[in-house]
């Protein structure tokens, strides 16, 4: 068995960091019913023109291993049938503007009335409370607001757009916060309602650099070096557009980077012999080492640097990613089939458990109201004659 | 085990033996929700004691507590214990016991010596969840690779992947760029916590097991769609997938985050710039169009947006639903409305520092934020108390 095996969501998540959650609670073994409706398809159901995408997408990562059925929430007997699924789930989660579940009649306390326990998630942009609650938001804003866009950029530059990885931590947090909640029904028999502010996410990635500011400190963006390392930073490799990222911990991986690069005597030049002297004059030592480095091949010398004790990695494009035999190994990354068969990488769940059956995605993307047959059939008993008359009302659409 | 106080996961005992950043931010983020921390720490106390940025003191001048080491240890207790001697294990096996969760970063080859192995652990505490959390993980080619967050950042993909808009258009021929801080280490940590309270789930059935977390694979995962558009047959870049328009303004007094992926953001936009000649024809009406023409469109923007001042162009935008942001500096956020109504920051006490405000947690439960028991802990008093209270569970 999986680990969340038997725990049910009713997933109205739209977007990504609502759904990536839910998505990697499927993983864990949740079985998560999205509920989605011809009248407002999910994103990747449509063209995304602003990121390129000039039509649907034949696989949505997020979308996988869930089930879906088509419910309209504009109809009193949508709202009334999504309620039925809630009745029977552990968690409904939710990503709406703060507000909008209430209106759809479709709140905490409308929910709490249909499931006692129910854990109810609601991921927003600013949190469900607060003058800035009804703030629309997407990731790169959640990244502005939070100071993790503030604070990444070259030290001469502006600051920089935090893209979908801001989202899909939100949601890694969501689904850690909705665990604990978890938790907490069992040991008490109590749901709550979790309330998970995507632009607090962002902020809690820089709490020490707040905490500095707090404390009168000032920080600021620093690119690619680090306040103590040096060297430290991605340097260039051979070839086009190839970069090696590396940090030299200690004095020790000093002497072994000197050893490494052909220039031992290095070791005992008073301008680098100690962490703070290879930080103060870390732009003569970056010439240095990115003479090496320029005529290195990125993942050759990155198995030499860390067979000498020091961390270092290619900046890995995304296909040497789809290749890496380490992540497929780990099953960090994993192969899925599309509905015509294609087989094409996908990203697994970020763990490996000792125990239990194997995590991960089970399926591809669903397609719209897939499942309607279990869920409005096997799990709530409803007759056909019913679902036909809900589908020609537009209820079930 | 959990949830008597009303907190998610009071009750929850977890020890915590943290080097680096990503074991540390496991056990703060179970802390924040209830559980009770142990840090676990060498003679001299964990080396993130000794990572900057480091705080000033009254006088302004850099003192020796280090703010990174303040935010990830805030609420845990601390406890010295050599694990290196018997005696030093044996104390690490009277807090373990009684305990629910150990999460640590030891590299692989130097837990046996330790006795802090998977099979020595899941002999002596069959319950216990072990949340191992290293760079590459405890298992696979690489388990032994060391990384720092910059590393971490490029062998999971995004490294690669920024910056872009704005940044990569002014400095195209530079390095890429990591997030700021310590992202990558943390992902690692989000997904040790989600790990550690997933396998507890299923501890009824299965009892305790071992959770091998890899920084690498969490970054990759909140990293996913490059390889979902890889699949799509579109290599990302961090060039080509920039956003096609808006993205990143500077404004006369700062910057703004700009972004419109619906049609009525767009017609809001066109408002807010004043319906421009350039901006109502009829071409651009559709989205393709928009995409094709972005550069265009973000050329008008910036010369509009370069003589306003942020603020009046974000609270015009959002009236009219044009999501729009600030790029808030941290003395914005700590000043933030938002913030102080959310309770996002609590004033402990940080040795050398004084009372300062840390934040919390990004989760409410119930309408209530959450809080920190204290701040970071000197090295060692709780020792004794965690002992105690170990052995009476025992």
């Amino acid at each position: 068995m999986k680990p969340l095996s038997g725990i049910r969501i009713a997933d109205f998540t739209v977007h990504n960091a609502g759904p990536f959650c839910t998505h990697l609670l499927s993983q864990l073994g949740a079985e998560v019913i999205k509920i989605e409706s011809a009248m407002r398809l999910d994103a990747f159901r449509k063209p995304h023109p602003v990121y390129g995408r000039m039509g649907p997408a034949t696989f949505d990562q997020v979308a996988s291993t869930k089930l879906s059925v088509r419910i309209n929430l504009k109809k009193s007997e949508g709202i009334a049938l999504a309620k039925r699924i809630v009745a029977v789930s552990d968690i409904a989660s939710e990503s709406f503007r703060p507000g909008v579940m209430g209106r759809l009649g479709l709140g905490y306390e409308a929910l709490k009335a249909v499931k006692d326990d129910i854990v109810m998630l609601s991921v927003s942009s600013s949190g469900q409370s607060g003058p800035d609650s009804h703030f629309a938001g997407y990731a790169p804003l959640f990244g502005a607001w939070g100071g993790l866009g503030e604070l990444t950029g070259y030290e001469d530059g502006p600051p920089v757009e935090i893209r979908h990885v801001m989202d899909h931590t939100v949601g890694m947090n969501a689904a850690t916060a909705v665990m604990a909640a978890l938790h907490r029904r069992r040991a008490t028999g109590h749901g709550s309602h979790v309330d998970v502010a995507a632009r607090e996410v962002a902020a809690s990635l820089v709490g020490d650099m707040l905490l500095l500011a707090a404390a009168g400190g000032k920080p600021h963006r620093m690119g690619n070096t680090h306040p103590r390392m040096a060297p430290h930073g991605v340097y260039p490799a051979s070839g086009e557009d190839r970069w090696l990222a590396l940090g030299v911990d200690n004095d020790a991986e000093w002497r072994a980077l000197a050893n490494l690069i052909g220039q031992p005597e290095l070791s005992d030049d008073a301008r680098f012999a100690t962490a703070e002297a290879r930080r103060a004059n870390s732009e003569a030592l970056d010439a240095i080492v990115s003479g090496w480095t320029a005529t290195q091949d990125a993942n050759a010398a990155a198995e030499r640097l860390q067979s000498a004790g020091i961390g270092a990695h290619a900046s890995w494009t995304t296909p040497e990613i789809a290749a890496d035999p380490h992540l497929h190994q780990r099953h960090a990354i994993v192969e899925v089939s599309e509905p015509d068969g294609k087989r094409r990488a996908a990203v697994g769940v970020p763990m490996r458990l000792s125990k239990g059956a194997e995590i991960g995605i089970d399926r591809g993307t669903p397609k719209l109201g897939e499942h309607e047959d279990f869920v409005y059939g096997d799990l709530l008993g409803m007759s056909q004659a019913e679902r036909k008359r809900l589908e020609e009302a537009e209820v079930i659409y | 085990m959990t949830g008597e106080d009303g907190t998610p996961l009071s009750g929850l005992k977890v020890v915590v033996h943290a080097s680096g950043v990503a074991a540390a931010y496991a056990g703060r983020m179970l802390g924040t929700m209830g559980a009770q921390v142990l840090l676990v720490e060498p003679e001299g106390g964990t080396p993130l004691r000794r990572q900057p940025p480091f705080l000033p003191d009254a006088s302004g001048n850099e003192s020796k507590e280090s703010a990174l080491f303040a935010y990830l240890a805030a609420g845990m207790e601390s406890g010295v214990i050599d694990l290196t001697a018997p005696e030093g294990q044996a104390r690490l096996a009277e807090c373990l016991t009684g305990s629910d969760v150990f999460i640590d970063d030891t590299p692989v080859a130097a837990r046996e010596k330790l006795g802090i192995d998977e099979t020595s652990l899941s002999e002596q505490f069959p319950n216990l969840v072990h949340v191992s959390v290293l760079p590459f993980g405890a298992y696979g080619p690489k388990a032994d690779w060391k990384g720092e967050d910059v590393v971490i950042q490029h062998a999971g993909g995004e490294g690669n992947l920024l910056p872009n808009g704005l940044a990569v258009e002014m400095f195209p021929d530079r390095a890429p760029l990591k997030i700021g801080g310590h992202f990558g280490a943390m992902q690692g940590g989000i997904a040790a916590a989600l790990g550690a309270l997933s396998a507890l789930w299923a501890r009824p059935e299965c009892g305790g097991q071992y959770v091998d977390i890899s920084c690498q694979d969490a970054n990759l995962a909140v990293g996913a769609f490059a390889i979902q558009r890889l699949g799509d047959g579109s290599i990302e870049h961090r060039v080509e997938r920039s956003f096609r328009y808006g993205g990143v303004i500077p404004c006369a007094d700062g910057y703004l985050e700009m972004l419109t992926l619906e049609q009525r953001q767009w017609d809001g936009l066109v408002e807010l710039l004043g319906c421009p000649e350039w901006a109502l024809d009829p071409a651009l009406a559709d989205s393709l169009e928009r995409s094709r023409r972005g550069p265009e469109i973000n050329r008008h923007i910036r010369e509009w947006a370069s003589v306003r001042k942020v603020d009046d162009i974000v609270n015009a935008g959002q009236k009219l639903g044009v999501p729009l942001a600030r790029y808030k500096t941290p003395a914005e956020i700590l000043s933030g409305d938002q913030e102080w109504h959310r309770g996002l920051f609590q004033k402990v006490n940080i040795d050398g520092a004084g009372p300062v405000d840390v934040l919390v947690s990004p989760f409410h439960f119930d309408e209530t934020p959450l809080s920190l028991r204290a701040g970071p802990p000197a090295l060692d008093p709780a020792l004794d108390t965690a002992r105690e209270a170990a052995s009476a569970e025992g």
